[in-house]
């Protein structure tokens, strides 16, 4: 398959950076995140297909 | 969904990653972050413009680089990378404003065909979660990629 292709398939190519490994273990988003897990605390999941 | 998008670049674990958008404003530099709640295996998802001076994040932050659908069509690929690093994760995600998150319900709704072939699309409403429909307004989304 050409690289043109493949940049149109539904997976991606990702190319792998280390200069962003700094980020690993950072909440970016700490607003969102806190949102997130508010909202979570009282809605939970729906019921899932899978079962992880 | 086959828009344009951006390349794409990610840490090793493929929970952050970042792309340049590029439009009249000039290249705006964006990271995706797939952070882990309080919840088993689900993770919101959040992005936003990268300050390369400061190195702050704004996820608040208009950026009006014309390329709208080129973003969000970046965003969802990114949602694939995760997922077929993560299948089972579940990811939440909802805007930073209520006009945002019409935005992305118009997006959702927008491809809607595309997005139900892979995952499991959920929208949330009055506390509870139903089946993405269109037409309703959500506070929240919430995906998981399908069996494959």
């Amino acid at each position: 398959m050409k690289v043109k292709n493949l940049n149109k398939s539904k997976l991606p190519i990702v190319r792998i950076d280390n200069s962003l490994e700094k980020y690993k273990g950072k909440v970016l988003f700490k607003d969102k995140l806190d949102k997130a897990n508010d909202m979570l605390k009282t809605v939970g999941l729906p019921k899932s297909r899978k079962q992880s | 969904m086959k828009l344009e998008r951006y390349e794409i670049k990610a840490e090793k674990s493929l929970m952050i990653f970042e792309f340049v958008s590029e439009g009249p404003k000039g290249k705006i530099h964006k990271l995706v972050q797939f952070g882990e709640t309080n919840l088993k295996d689900l993770f919101n998802l959040a992005f936003g413009d990268k300050d390369l001076i400061t190195g702050e994040i704004n996820d608040s932050i208009v950026s009006n680089n014309n390329d709208s659908d080129k973003v969000l069509a970046t965003v969802v690929a990114t949602v694939y990378a995760f997922t077929d690093k993560y299948p089972n994760a579940w990811i939440y995600a909802t805007g930073s404003t209520k006009s945002r998150t019409r935005l992305y319900r118009m997006g959702l709704t927008k491809y809607l065909t595309e997005i139900e072939e892979d995952f499991d699309l959920y929208g949330q409403r009055v506390g509870e979660w139903e089946s993405f429909e269109k037409g309703v307004e959500y506070e929240a989304f919430l995906v998981q990629r399908k069996n494959t």
